[in-house]
């Protein structure tokens, strides 16, 4: 591993593990009022991990779509590599937001699932990036690979905000609570400041992780030309 | 040649390959009648309350319909080495989308038009005459977004291992916003909701299209040229 991704990951961590201390020790709790009785909302805690988890996943498939175009317009072969990575930490954080989600909705909601904008959006965003990944693995030609696998990084960045906002025509309503509006973070002081522990310390964890399959992509590819040129020798 | 003619040059083409053999719109068309007999089976009861699921009905029809088409207008170009020729004939790269996609387009929609009256009628469905110009123009408007997406999707899938396989998966997450959009048009019109509420869908389909007409024009040139 290089030194680089492990401080990176090494500072993540310790944001994180800053970041659920805040959460659960610093940050007042969520309170409902029902029939004057005060009831502790225990579960909006996943708010400081679930949020951030899906801020970060929307920056690296953003990235996968902006290195997959870098890539079509230079053809550099780092480019694709960068797309690649990205689609796939991207992917991963993806993953744990439907985990988080699903976990979240069971117990504020009291359903699994609700065909709900944002819910669809990821469910959509899900399935559409696992094409990717079968897309990838069904190109055998590594510049077809390259390419196919660009072109549809960007389809699939390009298509995220229209599901959402055709998800907001009409039958599907709203009930996603939003925090993060035009006019600012309805949140302040003390949970605030844990979710932008928790915020920055998954970007800089997730960037690591990135910057190590980055590594191991080329490294493989190393190994590939040597290979190649044994072969030929 | 004129950028106009190159791409009717290529609509041409596919017209006369389809006049010839016939088999690609009478496969779709009896693909979609077949369809409606399937969920006609399928639902039975809730069929009575169609102004209001119609809409879909139709729609997941026209989808799979579509994928259908989409593959064959490019299983030919693959298989017969056209895609090649095409290349290699003096025609801008990029036109070649256009065409190929007008092609798509002019299939999907003709098939529609014989396929709608079918579904009216087998589902006792009844529109106004002004209903039903609007009817077609949200059924037109999307599938201008259908064969944008679906002429760049269906040349990538024709070109990995798994073929015609690789479609769907590739396509139906990418076209579900113009799904959400046609299904609320459609079903707006059939339950005789207020038209603001339609064209706020159409506009929608609209928008859909030109985004993904300009990115698929756009990357088109990278799908075809190794």
């Amino acid at each position: 591993m290089k030194k680089s991704s492990l401080i990176l990951a090494s500072a993540g961590a310790l944001l994180l593990m800053a970041g659920v201390y805040l959460a659960f020790f610093v940050a007042p709790d969520a309170v409902v009022r029902i029939d004057d009785r005060e009831l502790v909302r225990y579960s909006q805690k996943i708010f400081y991990f679930h949020v951030p988890v899906a801020e970060t996943s929307f920056v690296f498939l953003l990235l996968g779509g902006l290195f997959g175009a870098m890539y079509l317009g230079t053809r550099k072969r780092s480019y694709e590599q960068m797309s690649y990575a990205a689609v796939e930490v991207g992917f991963i954080f993806v993953l744990l937001v439907m985990i988080t989600g699903v976990l979240w909705t069971r117990a504020d909601w009291g359903v699994w699932w609700e065909w709900e904008p944002r819910l669809t959006t990821f469910l959509v965003l899900t399935l559409m990036y696992s094409g990717y990944f079968v897309l990838r693995s069904s190109v055998q030609e590594e510049s077809a690979k390259a390419r196919f696998g660009a072109i549809f990084s960007i389809i699939a960045a390009v298509n995220v905000p229209l599901t959402f906002v055709a998800g907001r025509l009409d039958s599907l309503k709203p009930v996603h609570p939003t925090v993060f509006t035009l006019q600012g973070a309805s949140m302040e002081g003390p949970m605030l400041a844990a979710f932008l522990v928790s915020m920055f310390g998954m970007l800089l964890f997730a960037t690591s992780l990135y910057i190590m399959r980055l590594d191991l992509l080329r490294a493989r590819e190393d190994i590939e030309y040597l290979k190649e040129e044994l072969e030929v020798g | 040649m004129a950028a106009g003619k190159q791409v009717f040059a290529i609509v041409k083409k596919d017209v006369l390959a389809e006049l010839r053999t016939k088999e690609m719109v009478i496969a779709m068309l009896l693909f979609v009648i077949l369809a409606m007999v399937v969920f006609s089976q399928a639902f039975g009861v809730i069929l009575n309350d169609l102004d209001r699921v119609g809409g879909g009905l139709l729609w997941v029809a026209f989808l799979f319909m579509s994928m259908l088409g989409l593959n064959r207008s490019f299983v030919h170009e693959k298989d017969e080495g056209c895609l090649e020729g095409l290349l290699m004939s003096p025609i801008d790269r990029p036109l070649i989308f256009f065409g190929k996609m007008l092609g798509n387009l002019l299939f999907l929609s003709i098939v529609e038009l014989f396929a709608v009256p079918i579904f009216f009628v087998l589902f006792r469905l009844e529109l106004g005459a002004s209903m039903a110009g609007i009817f077609l123009a949200t059924i037109f408007l999307s599938n201008v977004g259908i064969a944008s997406v679906g002429t760049l999707l269906s040349t990538i899938s024709i070109n990995t291992k798994t073929r015609d396989l690789m479609l769907p998966i590739l396509f139906l997450p990418v076209i579900i916003p113009l799904l959400i959009a046609a299904v609320s048009a459609t079903g707006g019109i059939m339950s005789g909701e207020e038209l603001t509420e339609v064209y706020r869908s159409m506009r929608f389909i609209a928008v859909y299209d030109i985004i993904f007409l300009l990115v698929a024009y756009a990357l088109y040139d990278y799908v075809i040229s190794e």
